[in-house]
């Protein structure tokens, strides 16, 4: 960690790091200390080891799910559980690990120290969010392994209110619950972002990260009460055998749809948002370099927000919708590719001459970039009415989604970890595993998910568990890269348990980054800050470029990862 | 500890109030889009089901559902007045008003149950035994499940506006209520009359759009 | 302390002539098409409640522009949903049996 500006910096925090003994994690040692806490860093720690616990089984699914395609025929299960695989997978990896993943961890543990506040608004409701989450996810869990599902994460009708095999009621029951823990989550953020912020903290003073929070929580509270009702009218519909959703019984089945998707369109982007936020913040450290365009980053993110509430029609292009709404939604749906597009180009301006420094939480973040083009630009090929008709239901879409999501999402979630631990832990990571572990994530997935693009164009629907032989070259690529990425999604497990208990102490800056959360002691105190800090300057106020060489040139030294 | 915790992060008693109401109402927004969900799968349904829903509209109760708008308007403008009493720091009359609003809400809980007692009684819950055999029964059946699970959603808020207002009320028996300090007052009356809007657009809805049709 | 109450008083006196409002629209034989025009006092009402009951005339920005997202995100709920329902090409199949 030898950045050369903030080499002397360092060595002074490094003397006042071993008195930091009196911060939020030995304030208290009891287990219930732990479960009854209302500080938002416990509380995203509480968040951290649940979502982990669901990413690891939402992905033990998906391994299955490739075990078993490596073979045209199905190599290991029953097509009856495999489709209760994709189910476990979808149900789990959606609602419980990508909705709530960033906001609830790293958003919980930085939104009050970036904004220079003690706690978030409403500490008590936050711990209720938790508790609702692990209710929620034990019941759905419960069912999903009691009795199974077999109707895919969508839970469209009438296959679930009339013919699924399984727990439909309380696999729903388990969602709705866990959709107050969201929203929840959604309002704190919003009232703390507006009344909580320090002196001298204006909206444009904010760090990138919180208006992407902001723009998720906006989708958080309004978008989630109508998953809430659809919920609510499925089971009724389960429940009664009555019709508003079944054709049988004189119901609307695509009325399901809309209800569904204009919760989840929304959702795609509460799964996307939250990680445009960690790259816009990880660039210009690493890049030690102004964001280049902030309020073009930050309204973008308030755009996509707003748009993705008017884009949900385009998952029922082959539905039997009207074909006049199909031509709206298109083209809505064209639109919110625009602020995508914007950030990228923001993202390359920052990186365009400057000192970029290879570090872990770096290579997340590039590799996010290009993965997160990838899939929007593929989203542009199923917006087009005409492109989707075949391309529906296939693993086009499959591959699609996956780029935004796990490729996107999850490298951010992984990058904006690595460079918050120092933060919160008080440890530094091992950093060349880290590097080996971000390059093999970005090497695992494309291997695992290009081919399936590929799959997709030919016309390998998604959701089988069989496949004509001739697919299979590609499907055994995609496990073989499938087995990549879960070693090295397993390995920062490892390698962050050992930082840990023996990983180098950090300082309150290892990054020499801007931000008021840099400025506190790592892991901070109980009340973040000792005295409320006022804020008198931009975000991302790093010097320009010239200056750096000028100082490289007086001091002669040398960049080291440059 | 939890208690400063609860508190800490705001600079005045002001500041706690203020962003408690917005928090507040930024819960009635997600309700809003909650309910929402619901009147827009009646709007498809009266869509495609006109006959159904105005027969169906047509086997309401709308003396009864006439009766509880009236005692739930009241009810909310006597929570109106002990706000208005408590500003003034008048803790017995706020105990007065909030005591009708009470009253009036039992009221409206207990002759919705009749209601209900009258329309399981007439074979109007949807399923098999179905009363209606007109020119569109599906129709008349996805009404009555909008009927069942609004006006149940809604009497599901009346209980936790009772209890609510049953926590306010013991609150300010123990006169933990001042001119200056009624934050729980307000933040309950909110909710209190949101519960009351909801009513107010599920009632045209069940038992009035349908009618002349 | 009358001066408080009166406009409650008057609000409360509004509401229960629109409900008459709409009492009597229900017994009018307005069709299904203008039928949906009795959710038109029931607008005021909610609005009146929200102003004077709820006190949005006098609430902080902040809640006022939450009350008017929610609306804003209401139409477009039920915008954007209904139109599909109502431009579909519905192709009807013979309703067999309801159970």
């Amino acid at each position: 960690m030898s950045h050369a500006l903030d080499a002397t910096a360092g060595e002074i925090e490094a003397a006042t790091v071993r008195d930091n003994r009196d911060n939020y994690l030995t304030d208290e040692w009891t287990v219930w200390s732990w479960l009854a806490t209302t500080d938002h860093k416990r509380i995203a720690l509480l968040y951290f080891a649940s979502i982990t616990f669901f990413f690891f089984l939402g992905g033990a699914a998906a391994a299955l799910m490739r075990f078993n395609l490596l073979t045209p025929t199905g190599a290991i299960v029953s097509p009856e559980t495999y489709n209760r695989l994709f189910t476990l997978h979808g149900v789990v990896m959606v609602w419980f690990f990508l909705v709530p993943a960033v906001p609830v961890t790293i958003g919980n543990f930085v939104t009050p120290l970036m904004i220079g506040a003690r706690d978030l608004a409403f500490p008590k409701v936050n711990l209720l969010s938790w508790y609702l989450f692990i209710t929620g996810g034990a019941i759905t869990l419960w069912a999903l392994f009691m009795g199974g599902l077999d109707t895919g994460w969508t839970l469209y009708t009438p296959l679930s209110s009339a013919y699924a095999k399984g727990y439909v009621v309380p696999v729903a029951v388990g969602i709705f619950i866990s959709g107050f823990s969201s929203i929840a989550t959604g309002l704190n953020f919003i009232v703390t972002i507006h009344r909580l912020r320090a002196p001298g903290m204006t909206w444009y003073r904010m760090p990138v990260f919180l208006w992407s929070l902001y723009s998720t929580s906006v989708i958080y509270v309004l978008a989630t009460p109508v998953l809430a009702m659809t919920l609510l009218l499925l089971a009724f519909e389960t429940v009664f055998r009555v019709g508003v959703f079944d054709p049988a019984l004189g119901g609307d089945p695509i009325l399901f749809q809309h209800l569904f998707w204009f919760y989840s369109h929304p959702a795609v982007y509460i799964m996307i948002l939250p990680g445009l936020g960690v790259v816009s913040e990880i660039i210009p450290v690493f890049a030690r370099k102004r964001l280049f365009g902030y309020k073009f980053v930050v309204w973008c993110s308030v755009m996509i927000a707003v748009i993705s509430f008017f884009v949900w029609g385009h998952h029922m292009f082959v539905a039997g919708t009207s074909i006049y709404s199909a031509i709206v939604f298109s083209l809505l749906s064209f639109m919110v590719a625009v602020p995508s597009a914007i950030k990228v180009f923001n993202w390359i301006g920052t990186l365009h001459k400057g000192f970029i420094h290879f570090d872990a939480p770096m290579i997340y973040a590039l590799g996010f970039v290009g993965l997160f083009t990838m899939g929007g630009l593929t989203g542009l090929f199923l917006a087009t009415l005409a492109a989707d008709v075949p391309l529906h239901d296939t693993y086009f879409v499959v591959a699609h989604f996956h780029y935004i999501m796990v490729g996107g999402m999850v490298s951010a979630f992984f990058g904006g970890l690595h460079y918050w631990w120092p933060k919160i832990t008080g440890r530094m990571y091992p950093e060349m595993w880290g590097r080996v572990a971000a390059a093999m994530i970005f090497f695992g997935f494309n291997l695992t998910f290009f081919p399936q693009f590929i799959l997709g164009y030919l016309g390998m629907p998604r959701r089988y568990h069989s496949y004509p032989p001739e697919f299979q070259v590609l499907n055994v690529l995609s496990s073989a890269g499938s087995t990549i990425l879960a070693v090295a999604y397993l390995m920062p497990l490892f390698y962050f348990a050992w930082s840990l208990l023996a990983g180098a102490r950090a300082p309150a800056n290892p990054w020499g980054a801007t931000g008021l959360e840099w400025q506190t002691p790592s892991p901070p105190p109980v009340q973040n800050f000792t005295s409320t800090p006022v804020v008198t300057e931009d975000p991302y106020s790093y010097p320009s470029p010239e200056a750096i060489q000028m100082e490289q040139a007086e001091t002669g030294e040398a960049r080291p990862n440059g | 500890m939890a208690d400063i915790h609860s508190t800490f992060q705001y600079s005045t008693p002001a500041h706690r109030s203020g962003s408690s109401l917005d928090g507040m109402w930024l819960f009635l927004a997600t309700e809003v889009l909650f309910f929402g969900a619901l009147f827009l799968a009646w709007t498809v349904s009266r869509h495609y089901h006109a006959a159904g829903f105005a027969e169906a509209a047509r086997h309401t109760e709308i003396s009864l559902g006439t009766i509880n708008t009236v005692l739930l308007v009241t009810s909310s403008l006597a929570y109106a007045a002990g706000l208005a009493f408590i500003e003034q720091g008048d803790t017995r009359r706020l105990l007065q008003c909030l005591s009708l609003t009470g009253l009036l809400g039992i009221a409206f809980v207990c002759l919705k149950l009749l209601e209900w007692h009258d329309d399981f009684y007439e074979h109007l819950f949807p399923g098999s035994g179905f009363a209606l055999h007109g020119p569109d029964p599906g129709g008349a059946q996805i009404f009555f499940s909008f009927y069942f699970v609004g006006t149940g959603l809604h009497i599901l808020h009346m209980l936790a506006g009772l209890g609510l207002l049953a926590w306010v009320i013991l609150r300010a028996w123990r006169g933990a209520f001042s001119s200056r300090s009624h934050l729980a007052v307000e933040a309950v009356g909110l909710y209190w009359s949101f519960v009351d809007v909801v009513w107010l657009v599920l009632y045209p809805l069940i038992y009035v759009v349908g009618r002349p049709g | 302390m009358m001066q408080t109450l009166r406009p409650l008083l008057l609000v409360w006196l509004a509401l229960l002539a629109l409900l008459g409002v709409e009492l009597g629209g229900a017994f009018l034989r307005l069709g299904h098409l203008f039928g949906g025009l009795l959710l038109l006092p029931a607008g005021a009402m909610v609005a009146l409640v929200g102003l004077f009951f709820m006190r949005l005339r006098h609430a902080s920005g902040l809640s006022r522009g939450f009350a008017l997202a929610a609306m804003f995100w209401l139409v477009v709920l039920l915008g954007l949903g209904s139109m599909d329902p109502m431009t579909r090409t519905l192709h009807p199949v013979a309703m067999t049996t309801y159970p």
